[in-house]
């Protein structure tokens, strides 16, 4: 009954931490601010603990209830504030109702200890557990240590009456303790289900920290060392108690027999006198004499013992010179012969007869003594008297008392008042050998005694020891329960204490440890963390204790190593790659311009690596007088490994450009090969195109590669862009198709890589194609390498301190503006041609003097052919670019190199000069550069002159 | 082409102003011809003379020789493109330039 009515206020935190926790996840209430929450938490834990007090029972001043739960577990479970406030509502709740008189006895402890609950709850959780729920067994630990305290304010607010305080606490300790450790854990564990904690995966995830590895075995160790000290102390406090009954029984049982003694021997001793007179008085010893004393007296035995020791006369005519020398009862009596003047015997049973009898003697006047006994009737009925009632208002202890019984265990005297009575109406029934608990078979006897023995006496489970004195059965009685009593509260008190030392000793290691080494090994963690995260220059720094000194120096002393051979590999890499970028760039064509006797185009590219070694490739070459291959690639990632890629892709395209002519079969065989063994996934885009010189057509393929910028003379450049083909290195038998477009003199086109289009500044923004092609249209008409430089120079302004990413690299391939008239030689055109020479050298702005030197080798060429070849059609190109005039001079005409003509000789006098072949001479002359060629019916003279 | 002279008794001085090359050199031979007989100092002012080709040279060699042997040929304002013309062909040694 009394549990089923506490019960429910014991169960309503775990129900109340389930439904704030499962709130907690989900529903509005979760997003109320943590504040209020706190402030929900603590008012209806607060009302659990009201509620508790209030269903409580009450007993002895006494309230039984589980109210400290609530507070704990608000604090452990829903956060410091929440349980601190939940304390100060039960708490004030409670303390009014003791004023009201309900559990007054413990009303001020019970009333702290539920403050003290909330507090601890969250100091506990705010110190100990980093401000997060701990697992169950902490609330346990801490519910139980909470009601140790309770038990302790209970004992010292009541230090007037420690018995009284001592039997509240040890009655109620257990049902305390049980009732709200209990509570709080259920609360905890219901939670922690919820939580997943308590799953194997839960498990799995929650490992055991430092501290609490350290906890677990103080627990461990303490709980042993105090479950060892607490039986020692149990074993020590009950044999100390037992022997302090024991000998209090003795000393009580020890006064009572003396009593009775003292009244048995004076009274024997009186009558003895008495004989002793009257025989002096009659003067003889006569038989009759002696049984009329016998009968006055009432006593059972008289003998005159003469000063030999023998007896000389008797009631009993058998003792008659009986030596009293000669037994070992009677030789006691010798002393009177030797000058003592009394003596008087216990009762016991003599030799002769076998019944009980008590002696005492007397000396005569006239030599030897008297001597008188009497047996057991007389003689109790002389002592009853004094006997009854003896030990009625004895106490032993407290609750001890002193029982007298007859021989025949009939009680003599009992406090309880049952005189008359046999011994069996206390209870005691093994002088019968009949306490079957005990297991004691053996009767009492008056041999026997002097033992502590166990029985109930009077329904109380009690110690008691007998003796016999003169026939009677002495017995001390003392309750079991007072004699331990002093053991019971030391040990209480013991435990008590112990679980608080073990709560601070476990709570002083837990700080410990989190402090003097885990904390530290966080710090360390932390660093190392930062350390492995890349950042090398981070030191740890722990100097707390000497081991973390050394633990500290010896990881910044590898750190430091570390560093160093980074360093040292960092440089080894760095001239490796310094030497591979070397080699890279030595397989790209690097010397500008690369076909110096080449008019008709002009090409550059450049390249600006990274990093030491890219992806990034260029390349160009003239697969024969008419055709010049020219492809941009860029190769799937960086470093060494991209650039043997890139090795890889350029030798392939090279050697199959020589053997094909169409590009597009080029890529297709140039990725066929690079998908062979391609187990590093790398790829390659590319862009190629050949450029027929005749027909001025560009064939081109792309392999995913950006589209190139083209511009026409005149016009301005423009992407141009076509459906590129996938990627060379990608996958195995993808065919590319190729296109066409014209590039005709003072056509331009521009390739590049993304590094150029997604060069980003320092606010993260692209280059883009826009910029490109703007920059592009400024650049227009000048020659390649200032096209690439001007685009590198636009591309570093816009980037500004940005780290580049990517390679960046570009070509340009420009058709050099052809200036051409065609003639019919059999006229004399010579103005015309000459018109459009100096038309032309007057555009580009040529120094007079060097374009009449042009005039005068176009005068002297032209003539020849029109006077000498005999051809039919002939045409005069006339290019200027930025450093070079060129001069070219077709004809069908009879094929005559005017280079092998011999040089007229000049040291000649006038009268013996030739004038022939002068003309010729001079155009070798003053030009820089003459050559001759035939080919396909077409005499073909070039002239440079360097402007 | 233009060409100017001017007759001072036996002195002829032609100034050349324009271009002497294929085109225009057998006008010039021809005028020189016309007018050399008995003149025993020629000049011939190229102050004006854009340039000079093959043709125009074997022109100045033809006149030098005739002027060998009736007198002397001297040429005057030579400019530069004319003068490296004559250095390269070597007519700077077998003509008379002031």
């Amino acid at each position: 009954m009394s549990c089923i009515q506490v019960l429910p206020a014991a169960l309503c935190p775990a129900a109340a931490s389930v439904l704030f926790y499962q709130c907690g996840k989900k529903s509005r209430f979760a997003q109320m601010p943590g504040m209020y929450k706190q402030v929900i938490y603590g008012l209806v834990f607060g009302l659990i603990a009201v509620f508790a007090t209030e269903s409580g029972i009450s007993s002895n001043g006494v309230l039984i209830s589980a109210r400290d739960a609530a507070p704990l577990c608000a604090g452990l479970v829903f956060g410091a504030p929440a349980g601190v406030l939940a304390g100060v509502t039960g708490g004030a709740e409670r303390y009014i109702a003791a004023l009201c008189d309900v559990g007054a006895y413990t009303g001020v402890s019970a009333s702290l200890t539920t403050v003290f609950a909330g507090i601890l709850g969250a100091a506990l959780r705010k110190w100990l557990f980093d401000d997060k729920r701990p697992v169950w067994c902490y609330g346990l630990a801490s519910g139980t240590v909470l009601e140790v305290v309770n038990m302790l304010l209970v004992f010292s607010g009541n230090m007037g009456d420690v018995r009284q305080s001592f039997i509240l606490v040890e009655r109620y300790a257990v049902p305390m303790i049980v009732l709200n450790a209990g509570s709080v854990t259920l609360a905890m564990f219901a939670v922690s289900v919820l939580a997943g904690e308590l799953s194997r995966a839960g498990r799995k995830k929650y490992r055991l920290q430092l501290a609490q590895a350290f906890s677990r075995w103080l627990t461990f160790c303490v709980v042993l060392a105090f479950a060892v000290s607490s039986l020692f102390i149990y074993m020590l406090q009950t044999r100390l108690a037992v022997d302090d009954a024991d000998e209090m029984l003795s000393l009580y049982i020890k006064d009572v027999r003396a009593d009775i003694n003292d009244a048995s021997d004076e009274n024997l001793l009186e009558l003895t006198r008495e004989i002793r007179d009257d025989l002096e008085r009659t003067g003889n010893f006569e038989e009759s004499t002696l049984f009329a004393l016998l009968k006055e007296n009432d006593v059972s035995e008289i003998n005159v013992v003469n000063d030999r020791g023998i007896i000389v006369a008797s009631t009993t005519p058998e003792y008659l010179d009986f030596d009293m020398s000669s037994g070992e009862q009677s030789e006691e009596f010798m002393t009177l012969l030797n000058g003592e003047e009394e003596l008087v015997q216990r009762y016991q049973t003599v030799s002769y007869g076998g019944v009980s009898m008590k002696y005492a003697g007397a000396v005569l006047d006239g030599g030897g003594f008297v001597q008188v006994g009497y047996d057991s009737k007389r003689f109790q009925r002389d002592i009853d008297e004094q006997v009854t009632g003896l030990t009625r208002n004895r106490h032993v202890g407290e609750n001890g008392f002193m029982l007298i019984a007859n021989e025949d265990f009939n009680l003599v005297s009992d406090p309880a008042g049952h005189e008359g009575m046999n011994l069996g109406v206390t209870g005691i029934r093994q002088h019968l050998g009949l306490n079957s608990e005990s297991g004691s078979r053996e009767k009492w006897s008056p041999e026997g005694g002097g033992r502590l023995l166990t029985e109930k006496v009077y329904g109380e489970e009690c110690y008691l020891m007998y003796d016999v004195a003169e026939g009677y059965y002495i017995i001390g009685v003392m309750p079991v329960s007072e004699v331990v009593f002093g053991r019971d509260v030391s040990l209480y008190i013991t435990i008590f204490i112990e679980i608080l030392v073990f709560a601070g000793l476990f709570v002083l290691i837990y700080f410990l440890v989190k402090k003097l080494v885990v904390e530290n090994i966080q710090r360390i963690n932390r660093s190392l963390e930062e350390i492995t995260g890349g950042n090398l220059n981070v030191s740890v720094d722990v100097r707390t204790n000497e081991e973390f000194v050394s633990l500290s120096d010896d990881i910044n002393s590898t750190v430091d190593t570390l560093k160093g051979y980074i360093a040292e590999a960092a440089a080894r890499i760095d001239n490796e790659l310094e030497f591979a970028k070397t080699i890279q760039f030595s397989t790209l064509p690097s010397v500008f311009p690369p076909y110096p006797e080449r008019t008709d185009f002009d090409i550059h590219a450049t390249m600006d690596t990274a990093r030491e070694v890219g992806g990034d490739f260029y390349d160009f070459y003239l697969l024969d007088e008419n055709r010049l291959a020219f492809l941009m690639a860029d190769v799937s990632g960086k470093g060494i490994s991209a650039a043997m890629f890139m090795m890889k892709a350029k030798t392939l395209l090279k050697s199959y450009a020589d053997k094909e002519s169409d590009v597009a079969k080029i890529l297709s065989s140039a990725n066929t090969a690079l998908c062979e063994n391609n187990e590093a996934e790398m790829f390659v885009t590319c862009w190629m195109g050949i450029l027929n010189f005749k027909t001025h057509m560009v064939q081109f393929a792309n392999a995913g590669h950006n589209p190139p910028l083209i511009r026409h003379q005149n016009g301005s450049y423009e992407f141009f862009r076509s459906r590129p083909g996938f990627v060379l290195g990608g996958l195995d038998s993808v065919k590319y198709r190729s296109g066409e477009f014209e590039l005709a003199p003072g056509d331009e086109i521009f390739l590049y890589t993304d590094g150029v289009t997604e060069a980003t500044d320092v606010h993260n923004r692209l280059y883009g194609d826009e910029r490109l092609k703007n920059v592009l249209n400024r650049l227009a008409g000048a020659d390649a390498g200032n096209v690439c430089r001007g685009v590198k120079q636009d591309v570093d302004a816009f980037v500004g301190d940005a780290p580049q990413f990517d390679d960046m690299t570009m070509l340009c391939l420009r058709m050099i503006p052809k200036h051409m008239i065609t003639i019919d030689p059999k006229e004399d055109n010579m103005q015309a041609v000459l018109d459009f020479v100096e038309q032309t050298l007057d555009r580009a702005e040529v120094p007079v003097n060097t374009a009449m030197k042009m005039n005068i080798a176009v005068d002297e060429i032209y003539s020849n052919i029109r006077l000498y070849s005999g051809a039919t059609k002939a045409t005069v190109e006339c290019s200027v670019d930025d450093s070079l005039i060129m001069l070219v001079f077709t004809d069908d005409g009879r094929p005559y190199n005017p280079l092998e003509q011999d040089d007229p000789d000049i040291t000649l006098s006038a009268e013996e000069r030739e004038i022939g072949g002068l003309g010729i001479f001079m155009v070798k002359k003053t030009m820089d550069e003459v050559t001759y060629e035939y080919s396909e019916g077409w005499n073909r003279l070039i002239i440079k002159k360097k402007r | 082409m233009e060409i100017q002279k001017t007759l001072n008794g036996t002195a002829l001085t032609v100034a050349v102003e324009g271009r002497l090359d294929t085109t225009t050199s057998p006008q010039m031979e021809e005028e020189l011809r016309n007018s050399i007989d008995g003149i025993t100092d020629l000049v011939l002012d190229f102050g004006k003379l854009e340039y000079i080709s093959s043709a125009g040279l074997r022109v100045l060699l033809a006149m030098q020789k005739i002027m060998n042997r009736q007198g002397k040929m001297t040429l005057k304002n030579v400019g530069d493109v004319v003068m490296e013309v004559f250095e390269v062909t070597g007519f700077v040694d077998i003509l008379n330039i002031e």
